[in-house]
């Protein structure tokens, strides 16, 4: 399909220029190291460039063909045999959320804060290599996430699941650090198990169905895999693809490389790797998991992630891996969200998801200065009041206080649960009401002792990272003035989400296969 | 009773694989052992893999290098394979780089030791005060000091000239 997207006209996105968003930035990415031997400038530019021109791209897709759900067959091999690209709204949505929280957290610009030393204008040649290899980097994970979001093709996902996972150890451990480094291999070699597990889980599904297609195996799904066979399908893949999302059993990794790595880096793996890992969980217990089993043990594994990841942050004695751990218990609430099933279910989970990216985002922005010790962090209101304000918005969304987001996510995630009320529900309800109560207190704790008094506080804030916190401050701030639009755009997304039919009938239309035919 | 045939043995040789590579990341408490157990796991799912187009008889699934009359192999699972293989192959090369450096910095590649460094290392760059191991009693249980040559782990790939490991700490303390 070269001549679709030889000449893309910007203005009037076609279906063709889908992927763009993936190709672009995985040729600038390769494109970095020798880019940045011939011009600086012209290297350091180019990651922003392709990130803006591919939301901007995704954003016209989305704004055109918005709610009618298309596919992409790459090659033109008709779905069966070729690669897929399957795009719905919350396809799309996570497609633009990828390049615009990259923008966001783009290393470049040298406002400190990064481990990596000295990313100023006038550094050496070492320090602009670095540079070039990290842009690289980022530019490699917002491929393979974006791919990730689009992909209708189960090997594919499993090829960009890798893609992203082998960007983001190289993020993690350009940091230079030791304890980045051991904790980029244990996060590698749980990763490259879970990997294993998720091939194996592959392995058995094409042994049921004798197809890779996610349609064609969601049309053959209610009479194969409805069975223990596809149980344990289930169970491999949800552990392989559960490690980027933070599930509980795999996700021992969490607090060492959010606490190793960079704050910007842990801001895109935390924010955006997870929830695209999860959406990826979600998509396959839709289309491919019908069966009651496979929602309990995510609802299982996401209580259990709820219970661990909480109270080890009300432990936790420093920023970054309170949020690490926080971060797991938020995820455990996401699984528990999308293991209620039907429309209520998946509308909750994709607003505690949604709310995590930007809140989790926010705050680990928040933390490229305050990335110290939380006793070190009194006072702090003094010399950066902006930031103590912001975190504080932060917090009482993340715990759930009436007007906000936070509490409407949480609420809905509550009465589906109530509603569906078997015993097991009923226990994650009252594991999800006690938690927040821990939440409360650890948030709290650390929001009094930025007000307190201390003639010595530390360092204030950098004028860009508080910018991109206040910019996703406002953000939630005009979630919660336009509730009723946000929620009405999220239950559409739930709908077409858990629509499986429509999803076959997307992918394989009726009247091509010739029933309407003469 | 149904026999044992030629693809039953090469199932369950390759579930025995993964299941032996499971265990053995689980139990090894040195880094590169368990990178061992982790290729030996992906052989077993890439071997099961194959296995699932498995034909008794059929040919290699290559147009025109093979009589037309006989049937071929599934291709699926075999370019499968290909993929898994290549990126199988690209992490663990990724990984021994990383075991490079670590070795580097600390010195060792024991996971006890490199978690209490690590537990001390993170807590200091965090300032507070590390949790005590579970398997040591509090207060007295030195390090092996990291050699000097390693100190400062940040810098380029391969730019620190030929490497001399330093002694090797793998042995156990009483």
């Amino acid at each position: 399909m070269i001549p679709d997207i030889a000449l893309p006209n910007l203005f009037v996105a076609q279906p063709g220029q889908l992927v763009l968003p993936v190709v672009l930035p995985l040729l600038a990415a390769f494109l970095m190291q020798p880019l940045a031997r011939v011009s600086t400038a012209l290297a350091r530019g180019l990651g922003p460039l392709v990130l803006i021109l591919s939301a901007w791209i995704t954003a016209q897709l989305w704004i055109q063909l918005g709610d009618a759900p298309f596919t992409l067959a790459i090659g033109g091999f008709a779905p069966p045999l070729g690669i897929l690209f399957y795009a719905d709204g919350i396809a799309l949505l996570f497609a633009l959320a990828v390049p615009v929280f990259a923008l966001l957290f783009w290393p470049g610009s040298g406002s400190g804060g990064d481990a990596v030393a000295g990313s100023g204008p006038d550094s050496n040649q070492a320090d602009r290599d670095q540079a070039a290899r990290r842009d690289a980097l980022v530019l490699l994970l917002v491929a393979a996430t974006t791919g990730l979001a689009l992909s209708g093709d189960l090997f594919n996902l499993y090829v960009f699941y890798e893609l992203a996972a082998v960007a983001s150890f190289g993020l993690v451990a350009l940091s230079g650090t030791g304890r980045a480094q051991v904790a980029t291999f244990r996060y590698l070699m749980i990763s490259a198990f879970g990997s294993v597990l998720a091939l194996v889980g592959i392995a058995i599904l094409y042994m049921q169905t004798g197809t890779l297609n996610l349609g064609q195996i969601a049309q053959l799904a209610p009479e194969t895999l409805n069975n223990p066979i596809g149980s344990a399908a289930f169970a491999l893949m949800l552990i392989g693809f559960g490690v980027k999302a933070e599930l509980f059993p795999v996700n021992t990794w969490v607090p060492e490389v959010y606490a190793g790595a960079p704050a910007r880096v842990s801001a895109l793996l935390a924010g955006l790797v997870s929830k695209l890992a999860v959406l990826v969980i979600v998509r396959l217990l839709v289309l491919i998991f019908p069966q009651p089993e496979a929602a309990q043990m995510l609802l299982v594994l996401g209580v259990l992630g709820v219970l661990t990841g909480e109270f080890a942050a009300w432990r936790a004695k420093d920023f970054p891996r309170m949020l690490a751990f926080s971060s797991i218990g938020q995820l455990g609430i996401v699984f528990v969200a999308f293991s209620i099933g039907g429309e209520i279910g998946l509308l909750a989970g994709l607003a505690v998801a949604l709310h995590h990216l930007i809140v989790k985002s926010a705050l680990f922005g928040l933390a490229v200065r305050w990335n110290g010790s939380l006793e070190a962090l009194s006072g702090a209101a003094r010399t950066s009041p902006l930031g103590a304000a912001l975190f504080v918005l932060f917090a009482l969304s993340l715990v759930g206080v009436p007007p906000l987001p936070g509490f409407w996510a949480k609420l809905t995630v509550l009465i589906g649960l109530a509603e569906r009320g078997t015993p097991l529900d009923m226990t994650a309800l009252m594991v999800i009401l006690l938690v927040t109560a821990v939440e409360a207190s650890y948030l709290f704790r650390v929001a009094i002792r930025l007000y307190q008094d201390n003639p010595d506080p530390v360092a204030p804030h950098a004028r860009r990272d508080l910018g991109v916190a206040a910019l996703l401050g406002a953000v939630l701030v005009a979630a919660t003035l336009g509730l009723r639009p946000v929620a009405d755009v999220l239950g559409a997304g739930a709908a077409q989400l858990g629509d499986r039919a429509g999803y076959i009938e997307t992918v394989f239309p009726s009247h091509v296969a010739g029933k309407d035919r003469p | 009773m149904m026999s044992l045939t030629l693809e039953g043995v090469v199932l369950i040789g390759a579930l025995g694989l993964i299941v032996i590579g499971a265990l053995g990341m689980a139990i090894s408490n040195h880094l590169f052992r368990m990178l061992l157990a982790l290729v030996i796991a992906e052989s077993g799912a890439n071997l099961l893999i194959v296995l699932s187009g498995y034909r008794v008889g059929a040919s290699a699934p290559i147009l025109g290098f093979s009589d037309p009359t006989t049937p071929m192999v599934d291709p699926i699972p075999q370019v499968l394979v290909l993929t898994a293989i290549v990126i199988g192959v690209g992490v663990q090369a990724l990984a021994v780089a990383l075991l490079l450096k670590v070795y580097r910095v600390y010195g060792t590649l024991n996971v006890r030791e490199l978690r209490d460094r690590m537990d001390a290392d993170v807590a200091t760059a965090a300032g507070v005060e590390a949790d005590a191991s579970q398997d040591a009693p509090a207060g007295e249980r030195p390090l092996p000091p990291v050699p000097a040559r390693a100190s400062g782990g940040a810098g380029g790939f391969g730019r620190r000239g030929p490497v001399t490991f330093p002694p090797h700490s793998d042995e156990r303390r009483p």
